[in-house]
């Protein structure tokens, strides 16, 4: 099946700054797809690209098999998009926001009316329809902004950045909303420079860094990428034989091996899952009985700093931005 | 079209909040009638004009009519500034949909400000046949779609507040004041004799698209200026380049603002 976005060499500049630099993205319909990286990395503009608020320099993206460049029209058509900041005007009522947003999206009189009060409930704002939106939270005008794609329920819903600054109950609350539409049927793809938000939610992701795509699997893919990621710390009731020893080295996903004490044993490993079981064996084999076994996966953190060199935040710190035009 | 109809919704509804704010800049604009034309009409002398108070009534129409029709920019300039034009260029309809729209919501309302203003002309000068009616509410609609394009392709182009403000003061003092709005074209070209105004200065208020609407309706209820269709040329080509001109720039920029 074809892929219901496709970036072919997608790029954009502003002046001299490259904002997103060849970019080649492949999304597949029904998946929420994760843009991770850090501010400035190029994945609002890809976004804006793709929704057909911004052209590209070089390059194009195919959306529902339309090209932005020959047929936005029929691009925008498939697609919603929550802002990173909420665009909302701050005199306006939030129930008179979503019946504006539901009429230009074409919904029926009727449709309108059972889906903005269904929304409204969903985020939790029903009781607060008639405030302002000045009158809002930063966390309830996030969500206000979020309803817009739950009204529109459209065929491809990109959302951006939806928790930042968000408080723990809030961003749980936005996570439902995200997985409730993706059940509905929208694809979805999600901007986030939260590593564990991208982690939770995705199915697949793409790390991008200073405009380019640094890599793009699903999060155990990508974890397991690394390589001796997974580390496993085993304690034992004595000292390890060499013997023993040697032959846990011998297994081709244990990557390094320290010995932290005589009977502490810190293995790196590829594949934890697979490789832990084997390990075990062999211990019980050698008369080796174990007392406690830790496990811990790299983090997404992992991931960004294997590609780049860099922590997330390090490279957020370290990214040139564009001049505003 | 549909689309066009829910985004005039949405600009009136934005206008319309306001509405005692509205009912105080009416008030202002009748005060300058029935106050300051009244206190003119003893102040000119009666072989320039026999009326004061009956020439500047078309005139306040088409100001009030223009400023309230440029009012739009201002919304367009915030939307650009504050970047809520994303939203609207992400929306799912046509990018002249979009356009068009924003024109001709900023166009009506300048007709629905204008229109106590056009009632009180009517009231005092003599109403106009159901022909010249037509004619001149056809006329000022020209007017109001055309200002409002203007403005738009101005508040679009400039992403400074500042900037805008000082745009639309030019405009509005070039086009105010080089004008037949406020004097008639006879006295203009007396003072061009006399070297007190600017040969240019005359030129533009006869070819200003603000004095042709006011001539026209002044032609059709005080029989003087005497009406010629260069009037109502001048405002199709004001309404036509400008519409044009406004709804290209406006997602042109919106576009390249980003």
């Amino acid at each position: 099946m074809a892929p219901i976005i496709q970036t072919i060499n997608l790029t954009k500049k502003f002046g001299d700054f490259v904002a997103v630099d060849h970019l080649n993205l492949s999304i597949e319909e029904g998946e929420i797809f994760g843009l991770l990286g850090p501010n400035g990395a190029g994945k609002t503009t890809t976004l804006m690209m793709i929704t057909t608020v911004i052209k590209p320099t070089e390059g194009t993206a195919i959306v529902g098999g339309h090209d932005v460049r020959s047929e936005p029209d029929k691009a925008r058509n498939l697609i919603g998009i929550a802002f990173q900041e909420p665009k909302l005007l701050w005199v306006d009522k939030v129930i008179d926001v979503l019946n504006w947003h539901a009429k230009i999206c074409g919904l029926s009189k009727s449709e309108r009316k059972v889906r903005v009060k269904w929304a409204l409930e969903e985020i939790d704002l029903w009781d607060a329809r008639n405030k302002t939106i000045h009158s809002l939270s930063g966390g309830m005008r996030k969500r206000v902004e979020v309803a817009k794609l739950l009204i529109q329920r459209p065929k491809i819903a990109i959302i951006d950045e939806p928790t930042a600054q968000i408080d723990v109950v809030g961003k749980h609350r936005i996570w439902n909303m995200i997985r409730a539409l993706r059940d509905e049927g929208s694809t979805i793809i999600l901007a986030t420079n939260e590593l564990n938000e991208a982690d939770v939610l995705s199915d697949r992701i793409a790390i991008m860094h200073r405009g380019k795509l640094l890599v793009c699997d699903t999060p155990k893919n990508l974890k397991d990428s690394i390589p001796g990621g997974d580390i496993v710390e085993v304690k034992l009731e004595k000292e390890l034989p060499e013997k023993t020893l040697r032959a846990v080295k011998e297994l081709d996903e244990v990557v390094n091996l320290v010995k932290v004490k005589p009977n502490h044993i810190r293995f790196h490993l590829n594949r934890s899952e697979t490789v832990t079981p084997k390990i075990m064996e062999i211990f019980w084999r050698n008369n080796a009985p174990v007392l406690s076994i830790r496990i811990s996966e790299p983090s997404l953190d992992d991931v960004f700093l294997h590609y780049t060199g860099l922590t997330i935040e390090e490279a957020e710190r370290l990214t040139p931005r564009a001049k505003k035009p | 079209m549909k689309a066009i109809i829910y985004i005039i919704e949405r600009d009136f509804k934005r206008f319309f909040r306001y509405r005692w704010w509205l009912v105080g800049l009416i008030s202002m604009n009748l005060a300058d009638l029935f106050i300051m034309a009244l206190v003119y009409t003893k102040m000119v002398r009666s072989e320039i004009l026999a009326s004061y108070f009956r020439f500047f009534s078309p005139g306040i129409t088409i100001t009030a009519l223009f400023a309230a029709a440029f009012m739009i920019g201002r919304e367009v300039n915030w939307e650009v500034r504050r970047d809520y034009a994303s939203y609207l260029l992400s929306l799912p309809i046509k990018r002249w949909e979009l356009a068009f729209g924003r024109v001709l919501s900023g166009g009506l309302r300048g007709m629905v400000y204008m229109a106590p203003l056009l009632l009180t002309t009517f009231v005092f000068l003599g109403s106009p046949t159901i022909f010249q009616l037509f004619i001149i509410l056809s006329a000022l609609f020209l007017i109001a779609i055309g200002t409002s394009s203007l403005s738009i392709s101005i508040a679009a182009s400039i992403t400074s507040f500042e900037k805008f403000v000082t745009a639309r003061g030019v405009v509005y003092y070039l086009l105010f004041f080089c004008s037949t709005v406020f004097y008639p074209i006879n006295l203009m070209e007396q003072l061009k004799e006399q070297g007190v105004l600017p040969p240019f200065m005359v030129d533009l208020a006869r070819n200003n698209p603000l004095s042709c609407g006011a001539d026209l309706i002044r032609s059709f209820l005080l029989n003087s200026p005497e009406f010629t269709p260069y009037l109502i040329i001048n405002l199709v080509a004001y309404a036509f380049i400008f519409v044009v001109l406004g709804a290209l720039t406006y997602v042109k920029m919106l576009q390249r603002t980003r």
